[in-house]
């Protein structure tokens, strides 16, 4: 099962990536880094399931004293978490800066952006 | 006790806090404050445990040990970097006071976090925590990108965004296979579960972790987006960028690397050193004044990034070297960067716009030093135990590449600093406000400071105490007074010297020093002919005086070399106040360093693993080493004395220096040279190197020197050029000399040391008075001078029959001990080239005194004056010195030749009264000095007689043949005096030397132009590259 | 055409380097010992019962402080970067919204608001915690934001709830550090018994500070987003 969601993270990251890579819109770009973060997002809570375990609640059917042999890795999970977020931040600056390159020269096309070089 | 977790909180409760406040000054006043009150706790940590005693300590969070929680850690090495990114943080904030109160209190925020972030990067020990610090420097950085008004911001911004998007992907997913691998997220959890080694999936996820950390510290060539940043940013961002983020993501690496264990070394360093290399090379044909220091920054990361993968073998002083090179470069490059603040336009040439404010050359300067490695900076330090580290453990390649990429660096900054020098102001005022200048200001004196500092640390001695630099930084002071007091200052300066120390010299020392010192007091006399206000002159002089002085003390290899630096960079500024002399002082100064690193790897081999030796250890090299030991030192000792192959800088920066400095350089700095050879042929002696004897390929070199220079020097047209051709010919006449390694040659090359000062300063001055009266350095436009400036002619005169060695001077009774030695020794063919070298040096002295003062006056001379008295003061000295040191050579030459006969004992010289006896024949001065003037006398009167018979002529009684030349030099018999010899021998002076070393320069300047267009602009390429490297470093690793 | 393909040859070698990574990846069996600790201990020592909200808001508190912070440098750079180009208010052209929508937006956005407060509130108890809660805040404004792309939100509000959040969660963070074990340490108010809701010390308090700080975050960067656009 953790097979399963691992394979299809790293493609994602692999997709992701050779979107960002080949396509030169800068949205596009955008949405290529978009699906390779949700990529490694997926991989990471990946990494933390165990089989047959259940979610690290504490409630009314897991008491305390069987939560280390019942709960997963709490780990990756708080570490996605964060993740997330973080990807949230750089997508949004991201997106803040299509706009003002757009709004400077009226192209989305990344080539463009040569001024700077050697 | 205070918190170093107030290093995080503060600002971030600052930042959170600017929201609640609307007025902007009071918001940037707390803003100064939370950034001061950071350096104020990282200060007060150094204090504590750098000083008090303190130990490091782990903050705990969450009332939870590690690895349940994060912890922080705050050492001795966590808290000077935690105070270089807050000072370099306050500082930044001063400087874009009009920038921030203008665009408000979310950029205010901004830098604060920006700062806070760096500063968790240095002190936490949780793996995931280091990446979440790096997230936030990471969006702080594109945030601060865009508050410069550079539309071209935007497209570097997002272009950092495309990478800095796969190095987190690639991070995350290290980190969490590194989770599952070791079920840990501490840095020192970590690294006690794999215990230094990792292999299988650990090892690529630890890969993956440290590629990425690397990343970020710009390696070539995954650094495209970089230097754009570097480009469009606000100067005080890119000071924050390059000396904060780079400080902190190395130390990063550095704590990483005890997880993947010294597996992973090589690879730091292989990428460390190729940064090195690249970013200086690719420097070179730069224009854009803040691309340049990008790439200076970047290569000066990739260094310190060598240095940590050397960390296996610098032991102890692993900490020393690497924050000596870190916090040079952060001083520098902040410095730099705030200058570049003030230059309004962004060419190179635009910072001669800096000259109206000398305090910024100055710092301009020390920044310069600081990134070279000169001393008396923390980089110079930190230089010498690294590359004796390097020796020591056989890492000899590494080690000549770094020092290549340093002269290249050295070589590009310089070049800059000409620009400034000497180029024209332009239009474009300085931008200076109290703002900018303040920052600039702590930069400089942290400098200093650091300097003191790193000396008082290392287990040398401290340069910023010794007594001479110290008189000459005074020079610095003492700048705005008239020439003239100055110039009594550094004459009592030189004489209380040597004063001081006369009793410390041997009496081979005793010459030097008495040349160096008391030579420098009477050619200092000559500038008293300068009115008015010299600025930069003294203190540039008296550094080269001061490292000459300190030459002659040093009795271990750190002083030497440190000594040989100082005069290598006075004497270059020195250099550089000559008109026309920008190309020149540059090719000067790379030639110098360059020999001067030679030097430094030759004692780094003979230091054979300790960190310093005395010079008297140079005989106990081991035998495997000593010879190679000896080509470094020579080779290095020859760039300055200007062997043949090495010596084209020197014709160019003697004639263009100014009148009083061109005898200092050619006179006196020379000899510094003869004095490294002096010091590695008395203690190394005779080296063979597979079969050949050393000292005789040595004497081969000298031979060609003597006979090309001279050679070359009959064929110019500029006097000063002349006199300079002639210095490279003595030089290689005096190397001969010393080569022979047996007691008559010695004795010759000594006496010929103070010959040489003697009539070049006096030959120097003199041409220079000619030519500050005529207008003009060029002998076929003079002539007939001898009516007009007869002192000078007089001095002229002395000097080329001491020089060329006819009776009754000085110069025979060189000549003679010479043929004496060479009957001592076994070399025929070497001995004949010098031989011949001899009566050419001849020719270009005529050429001298009669294309000058003999003929006929021009029309334009008609008018001119003797030249200024005090140029002719002190050649009236020297015409003194040399008649009593031919009448009685014996005053200087006794002493030297019974110390000679302490190391070489054959063939001594017998004093008895006048006469001298060698096992040849004898000579008596005296009888000679009496037997010439009786034939002179003679001569003399009965031309006299027979000149009442003469007819006088006027002088343009000429006849052209019906023909008006319209270059009228062509018949002047001076222009191409020596055409007949030109025909016959001028395919000896083909100017291969030059060549060769221009297909050098131009092979590398056509390579960083075919480099660096890797840097194509798209952000898209510099992310593929970036990958590229990525996978290149995982295949070239996985060996690993 | 040749960028194609290199970029295509880069992934193809970034996933050679991914599959040594895939093929040796065996789930663990049992807990690791940094899993087992918090399993063991976060009931007894915290209070709490969600373990993940434990480690977030308290174990690891300090990434959860930078990840707030880079939410808010996001939120104050996008403010930055667009702030400039604030179009003024035009005057209303667009033909309004219909009454299905207009209604079913006013009923549905308070709900959705509630529903975020809820799950913030209940974070050391049920899945979720202040972000989630503050993203699901945030949905409610967007929904009112697309329904109504006329409607002005007040950045002044927003970026005093923001600021004062985050001067809280700072200060409780010190309060920590100088009241019970160490900075972030939840136990500055009494733990409770675990499945109060007034339980885990902190916890509550720090993820509803969270919650709003994340949510008002989310609410400036999509409504200078949104502002950029011309009517």
């Amino acid at each position: 099962m953790a097979q399963i969601s691992l394979a299809t993270g790293f493609l994602l990251i692999l997709i992701g990536f050779y979107g960002a890579l080949t396509q030169r819109n800068l949205m596009r770009m955008i949405v290529g880094f978009t699906i390779a973060d949700s990529g490694v997002n997926l991989v990471i809570v990946a990494i933390g399931y165990m089989h047959g375990r259940t979610a690290p609640i504490i409630d009314s059917t897991l008491p305390a004293g069987e939560a280390p042999a019942r709960i997963i890795d709490p780990v990756p999970q708080a570490l996605v978490l964060t993740a997330i977020v973080i990807g949230v931040g750089v997508t949004a600056l991201m997106l803040a800066y299509a706009y003002k390159l757009y709004q400077a020269k009226r192209t989305l096309d990344i080539s463009t952006f040569t001024e700077l070089k050697w | 006790m205070v918190s170093a977790l107030l290093l995080i909180a503060l600002p971030l409760a600052a930042a959170f806090l600017l929201g609640l406040i609307s007025n902007r000054h009071i918001a940037y006043a707390l803003t100064l404050a939370a950034m001061a009150a950071g350096a104020a706790v990282s200060g007060w940590w150094v204090w504590q445990l750098g000083w008090a005693g303190a130990v490091p300590v782990d903050i705990l969070t969450a009332g939870t040990a590690p690895p349940f929680a994060i912890n922080l850690r705050m050492g001795l090495a966590e808290s000077v970097l935690a105070l270089t990114i807050t000072l370099t943080g306050l500082l930044a904030a001063i400087y874009l006071k009009d920038t921030l109160l203008a665009i408000g209190q979310r950029a205010m925020a901004v830098v604060m976090i920006a700062v806070m972030a760096y500063c968790g990067i240095v002190l936490t020990r949780d793996l995931f925590n280091l990446f979440v610090f790096f997230e936030l420097a990471a969006i702080a950085t594109a945030g601060l990108i865009l508050l410069s008004d550079d539309a071209l911001a935007l497209g570097a911004g997002f272009k950092y965004l495309v990478v800095s998007q796969i190095i987190s992907a690639l991070l995350l997913v290290g980190i969490i296979f590194a989770y599952h691998g070791t079920g840990n997220l501490n840095i020192d959890g970590m690294a006690a579960v794999t215990m230094g080694r990792v292999g299988g999936s650990l090892a690529i996820a630890f890969f993956l972790i440290f590629i990425a950390i690397v990343a970020e510290l710009k390696p070539f060539p995954a650094n495209g987006w970089a230097l754009d940043i570097y480009e469009s940013a606000h100067p005080a961002f890119s000071a924050l960028f390059s000396a904060a983020a780079g400080t902190a993501t190395l130390y990063a690496a550095d704590k990483l690397l005890a997880i993947g264990g010294p597996a992973f070394l090589p690879m730091t360093t292989g990428i460390g050193v190729l940064t090195f290399l690249a970013g200086n090379i690719l420097a070179l044909p730069q224009h854009n004044d803040r691309r340049l220091l990008g790439y200076s920054s970047i290569a000066q990361i990739g260094l310190v990034l060598a240095i940590v993968g050397q960390r296996d073998i610098l032991g102890s002083a692993y900490w020393f070297v690497a924050f000596g090179i870190l916090v040079s470069h952060a001083i520098a490059k902040a410095g730099l960067y705030f200058l570049s603040g003030m230059v309004v336009e962004r060419g190179l040439t635009a910072w001669a716009a800096l000259r109206a404010r000398p305090p910024l050359i100055f710092a301009f300067a020390t920044f310069i030093a600081l990134l070279t490695g000169l001393p008396p900076f923390p980089s110079f330090y930190a230089k010498w135990e690294l590359a004796h580290a390097l020796a020591a453990n056989g890492r000899l390649t590494l080690l000549a590449v770094i020092l290549f990429g340093a002269l290249v660096e050295a070589a590009y900054l310089f070049r800059w600093f000409g620009y400034a020098i000497k180029r024209a102001v332009p239009e474009q005022k300085l931008a200076c406000a109290p703002a900018k200048g303040l920052p600039t200001l702590v930069v400089l004196i942290a400098g200093w400071a650091l300097a003191w500092l790193w000396g008082r640390f290392s287990g040398q001695t401290n340069l910023l105490m010794g007594l001479p630099l110290l008189f000459a930084l005074a020079f610095l002071v003492t700048d705005r007074l008239p020439a003239w007091v100055n110039n009594t200052l550094a004459i009592a300066g030189l004489v209380a010297w040597f004063a001081l120390t006369w009793q410390a010299y041997d009496p081979l020392r005793m010459i030097f020093a008495v040349i160096m010192l008391l030579g420098g007091a009477v050619v200092l006399l000559a500038s008293y002919h300068v009115h008015g206000k010299r600025p930069g002159f003294y203190p540039s002089a008296m550094l080269m005086y001061a490292g000459m002085a300190q030459l002659l003390l040093a009795g271990n290899s750190f002083d030497f070399f440190a000594a040989w630096e100082v005069l290598t960079v006075g004497s270059y500024f020195l250099i550089l106040r000559g008109k026309d002399s920008e190309p020149h002082a540059l090719s000067y100064i790379v030639f110098s360093l360059g020999g001067a690193f030679l030097i430094l790897a030759g004692f780094a081999l003979a230091a054979n693993g300790a960190p310093v030796m005395p010079l008297g250890g140079l005989a106990r090299v081991p035998a495997a080493v000593a010879p190679w030991v000896f080509v470094l030192l020579a080779i290095g000792f020859m760039t300055k004395t200007a062997a043949i192959g090495l010596h084209i800088w020197l014709p160019g920066a003697h004639a263009e220096a100014e009148t009083d400095v061109s005898p200092m350089v050619s006179g006196i700095l020379l000899k510094a040279g003869l004095y490294g050879l002096v010091v590695v042929l008395l203690t190394m002696g005779r080296q063979r190197l597979g079969g050949i004897d050393l000292t005789h390929v040595l004497l081969w070199i000298a031979a060609l020197t003597a006979l090309l220079g001279n050679l070359m020097a009959i064929f110019q047209e500029d006097s000063k050029r002349l006199l300079a051709y002639s210095s490279i010919g003595q030089m290689g006449y005096a190397q001969f000399g010393l080569a022979m390694m047996n007691h008559l040659g010695w004795l010759m090359a000594l006496m010929f040391v103070i010959n040489h000062y003697v009539y070049k300063s006096m030959l120097f001055l003199a041409v220079g008075g000619v030519a500050k009266r005529t207008g003009t350095r060029e002998m076929y436009r003079m002539g007939g001078l001898i009516t007009l400036m007869p002192l000078s002619f007089i001095s002229v005169l002395i000097g080329i029959i001491a020089m060329s060695g006819v009776p009754p001077l000085s110069g025979f009774g060189g000549r003679w001990i010479f043929y004496n030695a060479l009957l001592t020794s076994d070399y025929r063919l070497p001995m004949i080239l010098v031989f011949f070298s001899g009566p050419i040096a001849f020719l270009y002295l005529f050429r001298l005194i009669h294309t000058i003062f003999l003929g006929q006056l021009k029309d334009e001379h008609r008018r001119v004056k003797e030249a200024p008295f005090w140029l002719m003061v002190p050649q009236m000295i020297y015409v003194v010195i040399l008649i009593a040191v031919a009448v009685v050579p014996g005053m200087a030459l006794r002493r030297v030749d019974e110390y000679m006969t302490r190391l070489l004992p054959a063939n001594g010289l017998t004093w008895d009264g006048f006469r001298i006896t060698s096992d040849y024949g004898y000579w008596d001065p005296m009888a000679i000095m009496i037997i010439v003037a009786v034939i002179f006398a003679t001569l003399f009167l009965w031309l006299l007689f027979l000149n009442r018979k003469a007819q006088w002529v006027k002088q343009f009684n000429i006849a052209y043949s019906a023909e008006r030349p319209f270059r009228p030099e062509t018949t002047h018999f001076a222009w191409n005096f020596f055409a007949p010899y030109r025909k016959a021998l001028g395919f000896l002076v083909q100017p291969l030397a030059t060549a060769f070393w221009d297909t050098v320069t131009g092979s590398l300047h056509a390579g960083a132009d075919f480099a660096r267009k890797l840097y194509t602009g798209n952000g898209q390429t510099y992310a593929l590259q970036f990958l590229g490297f990525v996978l290149a470093a995982y295949l070239l690793s996985l060996g690993v | 055409m040749v960028r194609r393909f290199a970029a295509l040859l880069l992934i193809l070698a970034l996933g050679a380097v991914f599959l040594p990574l895939f093929l040796a990846y065996h789930p663990d069996t049992s807990l690791n010992p940094t899993a087992l600790y918090y399993a063991e201990r976060t009931a007894q020592d915290l209070g709490a019962a969600n373990i993940v909200t434990a480690i977030v808001v308290t174990y690891r508190g300090l990434d959860t402080l930078g990840e707030v912070t880079v939410l808010f440098l996001s939120a104050a750079i996008v403010g930055l970067v667009l702030a400039r180009d604030r179009l003024t208010p035009r005057p209303h052209t667009r033909v309004p919204a219909g009454e299905l929508l207009t209604t079913g937006s006013r009923l549905l956005a308070p709900l959705i608001m509630l529903l975020g407060v809820y799950i913030f509130s209940n974070g050391h108890l049920t899945p979720g915690g202040g972000f989630q809660g503050g993203a699901v805040i945030a949905s409610g404004v967007l929904l009112l934001l697309l329904a109504d792309p006329e409607r002005r939100f007040g950045h002044r509000i927003i970026g005093f709830i923001e600021s004062l959040s985050g001067v809280a969660y700072v200060l409780i963070g010190l309060a920590g550090l100088y009241y019970a074990g160490g900075f972030l340490d939840n136990r500055i108010l009494p733990t409770g018994q675990v499945g109060q809701l007034f339980s885990a010390g902190a916890i509550p308090l720090i993820y509803s500070l969270i919650g709003l700080k994340v949510g008002s975050e989310f609410s400036s960067i999509l409504a200078d987003l949104s502002e950029t656009e011309e009517l």
